[in-house]
């Protein structure tokens, strides 16, 4: 196990991080538009003061060059400095965001289990029934509302028709944390967040455990005169997670470029308008550090997937 | 019963108009940002308008702006203009106090502005102040002084240009930086220095908090030098911008600027009023004039003519906007329409105009004159629904008069690149402007913000004699005749002059009700003086 583990950081993580960071540095660098761009509004700038920034942000260096600094930087552990007016160092600018953001995911991540997979058993032990074409309805209708449109229908709904949520936002200036004030702030946009996930784990659930239910071993295990509840929560059930393991792996990426989207509706204060920005003004190290923190964790969601692949099927062993 | 209830209620209204009149202490205003501030809270370093926001209230300058956009004093007493307007002195009130209790002095404002000249001064400033003597030197390392600033003693200091320059005055408003706190950095690692998320100044408020992506707190300096504000409080608040209109609803926020598109959602909320003002900005069809068929003025101006920029105005922006047809706006006290020509929307007579000018319909029914051809792109910047639809109106307006325009909707870092490399036929785009109206900037010749690529000598001229004048009559008369080549030149087409939404809770008093283009807060000079009536 820990050789594998081993192998799949160094043979495989690290070439596949380091390929990625090459290539967006080289698309965000041939991509048109400056980061000096905005420089235009300032009254009476000069040429030379827009060449000197230019200077001073390493733009004048040729692409392979940049490059090789920036990873030069990031190999001794530092991310550089924002390319916008505050030149704080990125590290700060994400660190300080982090948090809102996983909180964000987290919580999202949680509510598509809880709901998700319930809904996902229910719907298969009562196939064909009324719940089921429910399910099956709302799950169609969550995987394709695209979630900045549900956003506004939430805010619309909870915030302005009903009043009973703020609209977006983390905490006014001088309220105190409490820990319904967190629910509150957090009930918006880790439903919008977590939407697509609740049905597309509901609906894997279901065709999971239906094809396992099909299979001979509980046959077997009826004819011995087990009761439906003990065939299909005790006998049925392990074996049908096994998949949705692998779905959590592929969700976290999804959930975190959905984060960027949400929190931006929502006013969230995690990495998502940080981003945003970070691309409409081409602040390279903002946009590198994200991605590369983002593939750092997609990366390790992956690994924990596969190792509690391993976990729960005795016959998954990796050497 | 009901005869003395409304005796009741009467005497309730006429007592709360009577307080209403009498300021009351306490409270917060709650600024409503749908982006939030970098944290560059540093009057010399900052480029975000977000940032500036906090520095106009923590900082004060020499000099303010007033709501008739006229230069007034406020850290200096006064000043004294020398007979050859190449110097200026300033006299400082006494006894001012920056928020950690020491005193302001005139070495803290040479501080701030020999900063800007520094050889390794990482901001953008450094153009507004080349003019001042020895200055360019000392930026290039040639010289350890500036003449160009005098210290003469603790209140007063003297700064001296080398040609004279009209908007001088207007140049000394930024924030005054405590040298105690500063002077010991190296100027290019200020940018780094932890003063610019804790910044102290001298002006009405002291800088409390700043939650990344969430609000800044600023709390009334009791030992304001004018007097302690009124109010305990200003919170600039974070809110998404698709939620503003639910935050006005449930007053949540007590000022917020809107976009015009939201108007409809925002009016009619009881408790909250809505001021609309004319910004100092103005959008603009820009022609490149490198490319032969756009270098005859009458080109330009059929093309003016055949464009409706009324009901660009009128419909597409529902009447937010003035149609503009020259780079001063209305806001401005050098304003003219005296010999401006409108072009009021007439197809025939652009039509008729092409014609005399000898174009004529070729292939496709588009106009041709010798090897030229009237197709051409026009590339617009994406994000705005009311500029797509102008885009979409121009396309048809031109069509009618056999020329064909293909339209290039580009992100607009990408457009703005393609402008910069003058590779465009024409495009779009707007500019905020400056207090003073001196035009160097975007319309001189030799201005890297040249975008249409005009050369006009006369043009050229006035914008210089304008800069030296210091006489403000005879500066608005070269401004006016200025305006008047711009109009009869029409490097580029202009279209409309901005305007802003102010929303304000009916709590907030002693604001500008009748708004100029600083709005009903006036910058933000009004938030020392105004008070909230719960």
């Amino acid at each position: 196990m820990w050789r594998y583990i081993v192998r799949r950081v160094f043979v495989q993580g690290i070439p596949v991080l380091l390929g990625f960071t090459f290539l967006l540095y080289l698309v965000i660098t041939i991509a048109p538009g400056s980061p000096v761009t905005h420089l235009r509004g300032v009254p009476n700038i000069d040429e030379e003061t827009i060449a000197r920034r230019e200077a001073q942000l390493g733009l004048n260096d040729s692409f392979p060059v940049q490059y090789a600094k920036w990873l030069g930087r990031v190999l001794k552990g530092d991310l550089g400095l924002s390319f916008d007016s505050s030149r704080r160092p990125v590290a700060d600018l994400i660190m300080e965001r982090m948090p809102a953001t996983i909180l964000l995911s987290l919580c999202s991540i949680i509510l598509a289990w809880v709901i998700g997979i319930p809904v996902g058993i229910l719907s298969a032990r009562y196939q064909y029934s009324a719940l089921d074409y429910a399910v099956t309805f709302f799950a169609f209708v969550g995987i394709s509302i695209p979630s900045f449109f549900f956003g506004l229908l939430l805010l619309y709904v909870f915030a302005l028709k009903l009043d009973v949520l703020p609209a977006g936002g983390f905490f006014m200036a001088g309220e105190a944390r409490t820990f319904l004030g967190y629910v509150k702030y957090l009930l918006l946009p880790s439903i919008t967040l977590g939407l697509s996930d609740i049905a597309g784990i509901a609906r894997y659930m279901r065709s999971s455990l239906l094809e396992v239910l099909g299979h001979d071993f509980l046959r077997t295990a009826r004819a011995k005169g087990l009761g439906e509840n003990i065939v299909v929560y005790k006998h049925a059930l392990r074996n049908a997670l096994l998949p949705i393991l692998t779905l959590m792996g592929f969700t976290i990426p999804f959930i975190f470029s959905g984060a960027v989207i949400v929190e931006n509706i929502f006013a969230w204060p995690g990495l998502g308008s940080l981003a945003i920005q970070a691309v409409s003004e081409r602040n390279y190290p903002v946009i590198m550090g994200i991605n590369l923190m983002f593939a750092v964790l997609i990366f390790i969601g992956n690994l924990i997937a596969d190792i509690s692949y391993a976990v729960a099927d005795p016959r998954i062993r990796y050497e | 019963m009901r005869k003395l209830l409304a005796v009741v209620l009467l005497c309730l209204i006429l007592s709360a108009v009577a307080v209403a009149q009498e300021p009351v202490q306490g409270g917060t205003f709650r600024f409503a940002l749908t982006t939030n501030p970098r944290g560059m809270f540093n009057p010399i370093l900052y480029t975000e308008q977000y940032d500036s926001y906090i520095i106009d209230l923590v900082y004060d300058g020499l000099i303010y702006i007033d709501e008739q956009l006229q230069p007034q004093p406020r850290l200096a007493k006064g000043w004294e203009i020398s007979e050859d307007g190449l110097s200026i002195t300033f006299f400082l009130h006494e006894r001012v106090k920056f928020h950690d209790g020491v005193e302001v002095t005139a070495e803290d404002v040479e501080f701030t502005y020999k900063t800007m000249l520094h050889p390794e001064y990482t901001g953008v400033r450094y153009g507004s102040f080349k003019l001042l003597v020895g200055a360019e030197e000392y930026h290039n390392g040639e010289r350890d002084d500036v003449p160009g600033i005098e210290v003469i003693d603790d209140y007063t200091i003297k700064f001296t240009i080398t040609e004279p320059y009209a908007p001088l005055v207007t140049q000394f408003g930024y924030g005054v930086l405590p040298k105690h706190l500063l002077g010991d950095i190296p100027v290019g690692e200020l940018e780094q220095a932890e003063f610019n998320r804790h910044p102290i100044g001298a002006g009405p408020f002291k800088f409390v908090e700043f939650m990344t992506d969430q609000h800044v707190i600023l709390q009334a300096n009791d030992d304001y030098f004018l007097g302690r504000p009124n109010i305990d409080q200003v919170v600039f608040q974070r809110v998404a911008f698709d939620a503003l209109p639910i935050y006005i609803r449930q007053q949540r926020v007590d000022y917020a600027e809107i976009s015009p598109d939201n108007y409809a959602e925002v009016s009619g909320i009881p408790g909250v009023d809505l001021y609309i003002y004319e910004e100092l900005s103005y959008n603009y069809i820009c022609f490149n004039l490198r490319q032969p068929r756009f270098a005859d003025p009458v080109v330009r101006q059929a093309i003016t003519y055949g464009f409706d920029r009324e009901t660009y105005v009128e419909v597409l922006r529902e009447g937010f906007g003035i149609v503009a047809n020259a780079p001063i706006p209305m806001a401005s006290w050098a304003f003219t329409s005296e010999g401006i020509n409108e072009y009021p929307y007439n197809p025939e007579l652009a039509a008729q105009m092409l014609a005399d000018a000898g174009w004529k319909p070729g292939a496709g029914g588009i106009l041709e004159k010798d090897d030229m051809r009237l197709e051409f792109e026009f590339l617009v910047p994406e994000g705005s629904r009311v500029t797509e639809q102008m885009a979409l109106l121009f396309q048809q307006n031109m069509a009618d008069i056999g020329i064909k325009v293909n339209l290039v909707f580009m992100e607009f870092s990408a457009a703005v690149d393609r402008v910069d490399a003058r590779e465009f036929d024409t495009f779009t785009m707007g500019w905020s402007l400056t207090v003073d109206p001196d035009p160097h900037g975007i319309w001189h010749s030799t201005s890297p913000w040249n975008d249409p690529g005009f050369y006009h000598d006369r043009s050229d001229e006035l914008i210089e004699m304008g800069r030296r004048e210091t006489d403000p009559e005879k500066r608005k008369e070269i401004y006016a005749e200025w305006q008047r080549i711009i109009n009869y030149e029409l490097p580029t087409m202009f279209l409309s002059y901005g305007v802003t939404v102010a929303a304000v809770n009916e709590r907030v008093q002693g604001i500008n009700t009748e708004p100029g283009p600083l709005g009903p807060l006036g910058g933000l000079q009004r938030l020392s003086q105004i008070w909230i009536q719960d």
